[in-house]
């Protein structure tokens, strides 16, 4: 059976209604697409950031809030002219209110391919144990 | 529309330029890609300068391997499949599941004045770059003003 047919889906901006929150650097935001997964060892997300370099993207965890952000490299823009566009270029920011209890010093993330990957390891106390039972 | 020159290396003038001038082109489309048009994946910009034709196409995520470029007198095509995450266990552990997975593959035709033989593509930070040179006679050039 055929894999179905990708079809492009218009990227979200961000958008705030408040703005006593606004981003510090101007210019649009965009919501990157992302797939979060649990286990018994934490949580994984992925959040897809085409244009992103490594040094230029950021991943921070405080007080329960999860935020990535990524600014875009522009260089390869330089000296042309556009004569067709499907989407624009922008920074991309997002944030997560995480419940679990997050062993801050165990965070990973690296980005590839742009696709930025974040691990975020429970704490020892919040993984799960199994309880025996015992009969009698 | 502006030629992106950045003479400015100022990064913030620079985004802010780049997003209205892409803005402009979306309103006003002059390219004609005949066989695929907005909506197909993966969505792609196309700019020229003095001597190139430049297809940027946001495509995160794909495999080097899975990666399909062909070309056929002026239509250049696309191919690739964004895979699904190698997870182990059930899928019950998902939060979320925004990102798109599958197969696409998408055909563009090329004005006559590119040169798809010479065609050259790159992949990196989850942009596929197809640059495609001017032929020779296509290339802006200075005509000399001869006196009798």
């Amino acid at each position: 059976m055929a894999a179905q047919e990708m079809e492009t889906r218009a990227k979200q901006e961000v958008q705030h209604q408040d703005k006593s929150r606004e981003q510090t650097r101007p210019g649009r935001y965009f919501l990157p697409e992302v797939d979060i997964f649990e286990s018994e060892e934490g949580l994984r997300l992925w959040a897809d950031m085409p244009g992103v370099d490594e040094k230029d993207v950021e991943v921070t965890l405080k007080n329960g809030m999860l935020t990535i952000e990524g600014v875009v490299s522009l260089d390869m823009y330089r000296n042309l002219f556009p004569v067709y566009t499907e989407y624009n270029v922008g920074n991309y920011y997002r944030q997560f209110v995480v419940n679990e209890d997050i062993d801050n010093a165990r965070i990973g993330a690296r980005i590839r391919n742009g696709v930025l990957e974040v691990s975020l390891p429970k704490a020892e106390a919040a993984r799960p144990r199994r309880i025996e039972v015992k009969a009698g | 529309m502006a030629l992106l020159r950045f003479d400015n290396f100022d990064p913030v003038s620079r985004l802010l330029t780049l997003q209205s001038e892409l803005d402009r082109a979306l309103r006003s489309p002059e390219f004609n890609l005949g066989l695929s048009g907005p909506g197909a994946y993966p969505p792609i910009n196309i700019f020229e300068s003095d001597d190139t034709l430049m297809l940027i196409a946001e495509a995160p995520g794909l495999e080097l391997t899975d990666l399909k470029i062909s070309s056929a007198g002026r239509t250049v095509t696309i191919s690739s499949a964004r895979r699904p995450l190698k997870i182990a266990g059930d899928t019950h552990g998902y939060h979320r599941r925004e990102r798109a997975q599958g197969e696409f593959t998408r055909s563009m035709h090329l004005p006559e004045q590119f040169d798809l033989a010479r065609a050259e593509a790159k992949y990196e930070k989850g942009m596929l770059i197809v640059c495609v040179p001017k032929r020779e006679e296509a290339k802006p050039r200075q005509i000399n003003v001869q006196s009798n």
